[in-house]
């Protein structure tokens, strides 16, 4: 089997184990969720009807009235279908709609500010691994503790110093909630100058990491014969650092983006709480609150597949940065 | 900071934490106390002063350090289990067990945790959330990355002498994982460890703040959690709301160093080093009288490893290089022919440093040329041929793209299509079909990579190519043919050579002259012929004795 067709399936069983997980998770655990969705339902005045009923019970468990294969295969059909239940916390709006106002702005602000963070971190790297030796050496500690800070905490830190003290930025929000949402500029510039200072945040708290991990992989790098040959061939210092040094020390950084994504996905939801950003991890915690499990399943399954999504590109991308992975996928 | 400076301050932060944690809620009294004092800022009776109900923030940051640490070292402990059983055992075991325990690692390691976890809080009721549940989940949705690493390892040291030994003499699976591998896992299960323990207590913090934490536990997650509540931040009450994340960053940072040191003495590339000024200290300016038809000459050269006990591991050595000469440079390894090579081109390494002698190539003192002069010089006019063409090629670029390179650097006027057509015609100089040029060093052998080696050496039409063991690594077949290859090339094109082995007889049939070096020094430095026939040195002649010849006579080769 080819590289990317193993890719490939193993992203698919991937999916399939996050969609199981969800299935069982509900009917495993303490707690009679449907029962508690049909009472908020009723507070919120919604039909009580069986439908609404049976709707939950395929998404969270029947309690033993049904076979676990047949609940199973229900359940299947209806993500198949895009049905994700109706919201109590949003009532009386359905869960995928929930989800499809607030994605936009998660993937736009988490993906961006990965973007940025590892663009960054990885330059910052390659240029501290190979300028070993001078004051550039003391970022290293530095960053250490910055990777160890609590995204949340770094968060309200700066908004106190930046929002509050300064006034730079705005409190909180997506955007200037008198603006109608839609592609005008005045409402994309406010989004811009809503996302910086949560941007900020999850690029402070994530640098480190690509920083550390690149400048320990240049050091490696630089001692390697390939770079001594680059060297004897007169090559200019930016063309060793870049051409051989670099591109061979980035390899294990993009191999673990799958452990790194992980962390920011993380760090992002309870930076969007900290800021009441608009995006899908304020909608989970909401979700939590309001023991809303229809939406809280729906957002846990699109976080899911968006991260293993991003993980899919960044893996055929590695496929294309290093040739020997794609003719090894044979043996191993 | 030197690597041992950063273990002191890691280990001192760590443990000062640690013992806060431990003994502080000891002196400190009730954190729950209620008093009349609300936000008091810092002071006298309340060191870090109180909360908005009056409670002491020294008190409650205390007893909530102990608390994270608490969870941090439960999670830890199940998720090194976990990767552990999973890792471990999975790689040992082979076959369909490694097989399924690797996907799952690997799904485990691609669904995002902390969703998970909230989601997982989410459905327990409130008051069924203690401190276990909450670690326990942390656990499952935490061990998978370490796994993947111990596996790795594993896999490796499955397949030593030792354990393999340990098998075959019939000792129990369980016993040989024990005994055989653990103890050898040990240092990357602790640093595997050390890194659950930070992320369960960063991702604690995080449940918590959110208000998902465990019930009734008092953490540095909590105590945040209650700070933001009470608007500590807006009240500008910093005392209350920046020492409880300030002690999780300093505990992160403080685990991180520890690794990070660690990882320096494990592997001593990573270690701080001051950076050289000068890789050639005191060279004498002398333009030595070339001897008539010399294009290299090297005078009294001297390079010493600097160190605590320094290595002069070229002394004193003269040599010079005719045109079209091929001169051999042989003796044992570690007796500094490479180091010798190296210097002539200053390509060594710190902490190697010319400390006198000269290098004249022609009209240039080398020793002399300012860095971009060194830069031009380098390739144009004496290029290299290093040993083991695997790792002198470039694992992620096409050959193409290498040898281009070198052309684009020093030639810049040339146009894409000359370009194309010089690397092919040096290919095919060296006898590799020039269609290879897309390919990537993996994808040619042994041999072949040797070859595209000698022929981006011969690029710039180079008045001398140092070859150091270019053949050592390829079979007697190939071996032969490159040297034919080397030989006619020498002879069609005229440049001069300085092959290094540790080969003696094959120098004896490809050079015109040899030099013999023995700890740093030339021992004995003549014609090919003469030092075949009546070598001076008792070393030659010893060398010389160890080659037995074709009719297996030991020593006939010295007559």
């Amino acid at each position: 089997m080819g590289y990317y067709l193993r890719k490939l399936a193993f992203y698919l069983t991937a999916l399939w184990a996050a969609v199981t997980l969800n299935f069982v998770i509900p009917r495993m655990l303490p707690g009679n969720p449907v029962d508690i969705l049909m009472a908020k339902l009723q507070q919120r005045g919604g039909s009580v009807d069986p439908a609404a009923r049976t709707a939950y019970e395929t998404l969270l468990g029947t309690g033993g009235k049904e076979s676990f294969a047949t609940e199973y295969l229900a359940y299947l059909g209806n993500l198949l279908r895009g049905e994700l239940g109706v919201s109590v916390s949003a009532f009386p709006a359905k869960v995928s709609d929930v989800i499809g106002d607030a994605l936009p702005w998660t993937v736009v602000l988490v993906g961006l500010a990965t973007l940025i963070s590892f663009l960054l971190g990885v330059g910052l790297g390659a240029v501290v691994g190979w300028k070993r030796g001078t004051w550039l050496d003391s970022l290293v500690p530095a960053t250490t503790v910055l990777s160890a800070v609590p995204y949340f905490w770094l968060a309200l830190i700066l908004v106190a110093a930046l929002s509050s003290g300064l006034g730079w930025f705005p409190l909180n929000g997506g955007y200037d909630v008198v603006l109608d949402p839609g592609w005008d500029p005045e409402f994309i510039g406010s989004a811009i100058y809503h996302g910086t200072l949560p941007a900020l945040t999850i690029v402070i708290s994530s640098i480190g990491g690509w920083l550390l991990g690149m400048r320990n992989m240049m050091v490696s790098a630089m001692s390697e014969d390939y770079v001594l040959t680059a060297r004897a061939k007169g090559l200019t210092d930016s063309r060793i650092m870049v051409r051989y040094a670099a591109r061979n020390a980035v390899l294990p950084s993009v191999a673990g983006f799958a452990i790194s994504l992980g962390f920011v996905v993380s760090g992002s939801i309870v930076t969007e709480q900290v800021f009441s950003y608009p995006g899908i991890g304020s909608k989970l915690l909401q979700a939590v609150q309001n023991n809303d499990y229809a939406l809280m399943q729906g957002i846990f399954l699109v976080i899911t597949i968006a991260v293993l999504g991003a993980n899919l590109v960044v893996d055929l991308l590695y496929g294309l940065i290093d040739a020997r992975t794609r003719d090894r996928s044979t043996v191993s | 900071m030197t690597w041992s400076g950063k273990l002191v301050t890691g280990l001192g932060l760590a443990a000062l934490i640690v013992l806060f944690g431990l003994f502080g809620p000891l002196f400190t009294g009730d954190p729950a106390t209620i008093r009349d004092i609300g936000l008091t800022p810092p002071g006298g009776e309340h060191l870090l002063g109180t909360t908005l109900t009056g409670q002491d923030v020294l008190a409650q940051l205390a007893h909530a350090t102990r608390g994270s640490l608490w969870i941090g070292v439960l999670v830890g402990v199940m998720a090194t289990v976990l990767s552990g059983v999973f890792g471990i055992v999975g790689a040992y075991a082979g076959g369909v067990v490694d097989e399924a325990f690797s996907l799952f690692s690997n799904v485990m390691l691609v669904i995002p945790g902390l969703p998970l976890v909230i989601v997982v809080a989410g459905f327990v009721p409130a008051d069924q959330r203690g401190t276990w549940t909450i670690s326990l989940v942390l656990a499952i949705t935490g061990w998978a990355a370490a796994a993947r690493v111990l596996r790795a390892q594993t896999l490796s040291l499955r397949n030593r002498d030792y354990v393999a030994a340990a098998r075959v003499s019939g000792e129990r699976t369980w016993r040989v994982i024990c005994v055989e591998i653990l103890p050898n896992l040990l240092p990357l299960l602790a640093s595997q460890f050390v890194f659950a323990v930070v992320l369960a207590i960063l991702s604690e913090a995080g449940l918590s703040f959110l208000g998902l934490g465990a019930a009734n536990s008092s953490t540095l997650g909590t105590m945040l959690y209650y700070a933001q509540n009470g608007f500590a931040l807006q009240r500008e009450a910093w005392w209350w709301f920046v020492p409880p994340g300030l002690i999780i960053a300093l505990f992160g940072g403080a685990l991180a160093l520890i690794n990070f040191s660690i990882d320096e003495i494990i592997n001593p590339k990573l270690r701080d080093r001051a950076r050289r000024k000068r890789d050639v200290v005191a060279a004498t300016a002398e333009v030595a009288p070339a001897e008539p038809g010399a294009v290299l000459t090297v005078r009294n050269l001297n390079v010493v490893y600097q160190g605590d006990n320094p290595v002069h591991a070229v002394k004193d050595v003269s040599l010079t290089l005719r045109r079209g000469e091929i001169l051999g440079l042989a003796g044992e390894s570690g007796c500094g022919k490479t180091t010798l090579a190296y210097a002539i081109n200053r390509l060594h390494r710190p902490p190697a440093e010319v400390t006198s002698g000269s290098v004249t190539f022609e009209d240039v003192d080398v020793l002399a040329l300012g860095p971009e002069e060194l830069r031009e010089f380098r390739w144009v006019r004496l290029s290299m041929v290093f040993q083991g063409a695997m790792n002198s090629l470039n694992p992620v670029t096409p050959i193409r793209a290498q040898l281009q390179d070198v052309l684009r650097t020093h030639r810049p006027g040339m146009s894409t299509p000359d370009r194309e057509l010089r690397c092919a015609e040096v290919l095919r100089l060296v006898g590799v079909d020039p269609a290879r040029l897309g390919a990537y060093p993996h994808e040619l052998s042994g041999g072949m990579r040797q070859r595209v080696m000698i022929a981006m050496a011969l690029l710039l039409d180079p008045q001398v190519m140092i070859m150091d063991e270019p053949t050592t690594a390829l079979d007697v077949l190939v071996q032969r043919e490159i040297l034919n290859e080397i030989k006619r090339l020498r002879d069609e094109l005229g440049f001069a050579v300085v092959f290094i082995t540790h080969d003696l007889p094959l120098l004896l049939e490809l050079s015109d002259r040899i030099a013999v070096m023995r700890d740093g020094e030339v021992v004995e430095y003549a014609d090919a012929e003469d030092l075949y026939l009546r070598p001076q040195h008792p070393y030659t002649r010893e060398l010389l004795a160890s080659f037995p010849s074709l009719t297996g006579e030991p020593g006939a080769l010295t007559r």
